[in-house]
Formats: C-alpha cells, structure tokens, sequence
C-alpha cells in the first residue's frame, strides 16, 4: 500500500469514526450510513472468511483431489438456502437436525465435565486441601477463602433452586445467595466498562493519530464539516418547523 | 412424504446425537480423532452455509426496502457498498491482509474500515452502559448497594486515580485496592459465576437430552 492509500486510509477511519460517534448529539444521516457501511463490511468480512477459509480450502479443494466425502456436509449446509423456497423448506431441516444433534451430543459431555465436575471439584478440593498448621496469614487466608466461596455458591444454589417454597432457612441461605450474584453481576459491569472505556481510548487514540499534518487535519476538518452541518440542519429544521406551523 | 419430512430428521438427530455423545467416553482413536475431527469439519462447512443464508435474507430485506423505496431505503445501499468495499479487495488480495510488512488492499479495508466501525461501534456503548449505569444504579436496596460498590471498586482498581485515592484513604489497612479486586473476583465473584454455570451445565444437558430424543423439535419449524 503506498503511502496515498494510507492517507485515505486516515481520511476513512477519521471520518467513520466522527460519523459513529456523532450520533451521541442525536440521529442522523452520517450515522446512519456507518451503521449500514458496518452491517455490509462486517457481512462481507465473515463472507470472506468463509470463502477462504472454509468453502475453498474445505470443499472446493477436496472436491478437486477427489474426496467427495466433503459433498456431505456440503448439501446439508445447502439444504438451509431452501428456508427461501415456502415448498421445499422441509429440506433445510436436514442441515439443522444435523447441527443440532452434534451439538447436543457434544454439548452433554463438554458441560458436564467442564462446567458441572470441575466446578463443584473446584469448590471442595482447596477445603480438602486445609490442613497442617495454622501458622501463617496466607494458610489461613486460603482457608478462609475455600469456605467463603464453598458458602457462596451453597447459597447461590439455593436461590436457583425452586423445588422447594423459599421461605425459613431456604429464604435466608437464597437471599444471601443474592448479594454473591449481585457482587459478581456488579464485577462483571465494572469490567465491560473499563473494557468498552478502553475501546473509546482506542478509538479517540486514533483520532489524535489522524489530525496530524501527515494526515491533512483529517479529524479536525471532518469534526468541523459535520458540526457545520449540524448548525446548518438545526437553523433549516427550525425554518421548517415554523412554515408547517403557519400551515 | 411425513417420512422425510418430520420422521427422518429426527432419526437423524437422534443418531447423530447419540454417537457423538458415545464417542466422548470411547477413548479409540476412531472416536476420539477421526469422528470428532471430521464432524468438526463438517459441522463448520454447514456454519459457513448457515452464514449464506443469514446474508442472503440480510440481501434480500434491504433489496426489497430499495425496491420498494421505504422509508430510508438509500442507507440500504450502504450495506452492499460496505459489502463489496470488503470482498473486491479480498478477491484482488487473496484472502491475505499482509503481504510481507506491507498492508494488502484487504489488510487496508479491514483496518481503515471493518475495524474502524467494528471498534467505535463498541465504544459507543461505553456512553449507554454509563448513562444506564446512573439509572440503575439507584441504590435502593442493600443489594442494589452492594452491585454498585462491587462496580465501582472494580472500575476504580483499574484506573490510577482509584489507586491514588485508595492509597491516600486506606493506605493504613497495608491492602491496595488491586488486592481487593483480585479477591472479589477470585472468592465471591466465583461463588457465583460457579453457581450460575452449575445451573447453565444441568439446563444444557437437559435441553440435549431432549433435542436427542426429539421432544424439543421447535427449531425444526412447523410443517
């Protein structure tokens, strides 16, 4: 890429990027055609992901070496496009029944394993784990720990559970249950935060990167063209508001 | 004609399911290797195809918005400009983002567009998550308390204003507040992520179980 593209490159992500977060001031024209620019280009992204990764390397290819069995999977994927034809969408149900039973044959295992047995291992093996002697804050602390969490999630269960009424013991154990959820729901906001914040730093980052001279003012003039726009479309918004009144 | 279209699907899924299940617990190398491998490849074709069919009705909506010139049909010509301002030069590059140190014409369009918009469209929610922050935050209850104070310790711990703060108020504990945020989300933090993901494991082995057997058929359609 010469160093021209690179420059329109600037001029491209400046004003993209400007037009996205114009919509902070209210919706509009701009905003709208990055939002759709972003539907096409993320959908011609994963095509060509597709493309070259999958239907070429894993269809195409094999096909051409003479292993059909790769034409299998093939018409069941093709066998989703017929939801289009109302006559033949039964078809598609091939491909999906397909999806759908590998995926829960797989599923039943994976979860069990990882999500059920190594979870509640996870719980009872550190309070297995306590024992020697008391002597430092850190044994102690680990300990402390251990219970803590096995406590928790004890109590987090019984919120979950519904089999029995919530009232008595079940009801204090649940509600306590509910200060651990809210304490990880409130960890778990924290860090989406910090995460889309640290985004937004990316993002205005760039911005800086590309209002310098190499890249011909491209924030400041494109920042400015639209806050022009936006003075002039308030002042023409307004004229018109006053002629339909009059009407 | 109910045979193919109702009866043989569920067959289908039953055995799928059943040998793929049993294939976790037969430790051969055919099972382990050679059927997951393949059903892996296969079961990503059928994703790729999965995907034609979401752009073909994603197409489809916004051609038939054009055609019939709805209400803000123009910006409907923006998802096939984006749409082609990624494959043509995809094409022309091959599917390769690099060539050596340089940027391919589609290394260029992923970088100065497709992430560009991917990225500040995320970042925008940083906006929405704030001003949704301000109202449900609201403290109301003990529990509501407790969700903001586990949100803003986590998001103090990870700008240096919070250390600064915490360093000036509770210096004198000899704990820092990035200690105290290892601990919420290494001791009650994951008290209750395990008890949420215990109960996800039961329910998605339940709903298997029924997709398996046929007595969860709803993503089949009607007939």
């Amino acid at each position: 890429m010469s160093e021209t593209w690179i420059i329109i490159g600037g001029w491209f992500a400046a004003g993209l990027t400007i037009f996205m977060f114009s919509f902070l001031y209210k919706d509009n024209p701009f905003f709208k055609i990055a939002e759709h620019l972003y539907l096409g280009a993320g959908m011609g992204w994963l095509f060509q992901v597709s493309l070259y990764d999958v239907w070429i390397p894993q269809v195409w290819d094999p096909i051409m070496q003479g292993k059909l069995l790769v034409i299998v999977p093939a018409l069941l994927g093709l066998s989703l496009v017929a939801q289009f034809f109302p006559k033949i969408s039964w078809v598609s149900r091939y491909g999906f029944t397909f999806v759908m039973g590998y995926g829960a044959g797989l599923a039943i295992p994976a979860v069990l394993s990882t999500d059920f047995m190594s979870q509640v291992a996870g719980t009872i093996e550190p309070i297995f784990k306590i024992g020697g002697t008391f002597n430092t804050v850190s044994a102690w602390t680990s300990a402390f720990n251990a219970f803590f969490i096995f406590f928790g999630l004890i109590c987090v269960l019984f919120y979950f559970f519904f089999s029995v009424e919530h009232k008595g013991m079940v009801k204090k154990a649940s509600t306590v249950g509910i200060y651990f959820l809210m304490l990880y729901f409130g960890a778990v906001f924290g860090n989406t935060v910090m995460g889309r914040f640290s985004l937004l730093y990316g993002r205005f980052d760039d911005l800086y990167f590309y209002s310098s001279s190499k890249y011909f003012y491209a924030s400041q003039i494109i920042a400015l063209a639209l806050v022009i726009y936006f003075i002039i479309e308030h002042f023409t918004s307004k004229k018109r508001k006053i002629q339909q009144e009059a009407k | 004609m109910k045979f193919f279209k109702r009866n043989l699907p569920l067959v289908l899924v039953f055995i799928v399911g059943m040998v793929t299940l049993a294939s976790y617990y037969v430790p051969h190398r055919a099972s382990q290797e050679v059927y997951l491998d393949t059903m892996n490849k296969w079961v990503n074709i059928i994703a790729a195809f999965a995907f034609l069919l979401g752009l073909l009705s994603l197409f489809y909506s916004h051609y038939h918005k054009i055609k019939k010139k709805a209400d803000g049909w123009g910006y409907s010509l923006f998802v096939y400009i984006g749409f082609l301002a990624m494959i043509i030069p995809a094409i022309v590059s091959e599917g390769q983002q690099l060539d050596g140190p340089n940027l391919t014409s589609l290394g260029w369009a992923f970088r100065f567009i497709y992430n560009t918009l991917a990225a500040t469209m995320f970042s925008v929610l940083a906006f929405y998550i704030v001003s949704t922050a301000f109202r449900s935050f609201r403290i109301k209850s003990m529990q509501a308390f407790v969700l903001f104070l586990a949100a803003m310790v986590l998001i103090m711990g990870r700008v240096p204003l919070g250390d600064l703060l915490w360093s000036k108020i509770l210096g004198w504990t000899g704990m820092s507040l990035a200690d105290l945020v290892e601990w919420i989300m290494h001791v009650p933090a994951v008290a209750a992520r395990r008890g949420i993901m215990i109960g996800i494991a039961i329910g998605a082995a339940v709903i298997s179980l029924k997709i398996i057997f046929g007595i969860e058929r709803q993503y089949m359609g009607k007939d």
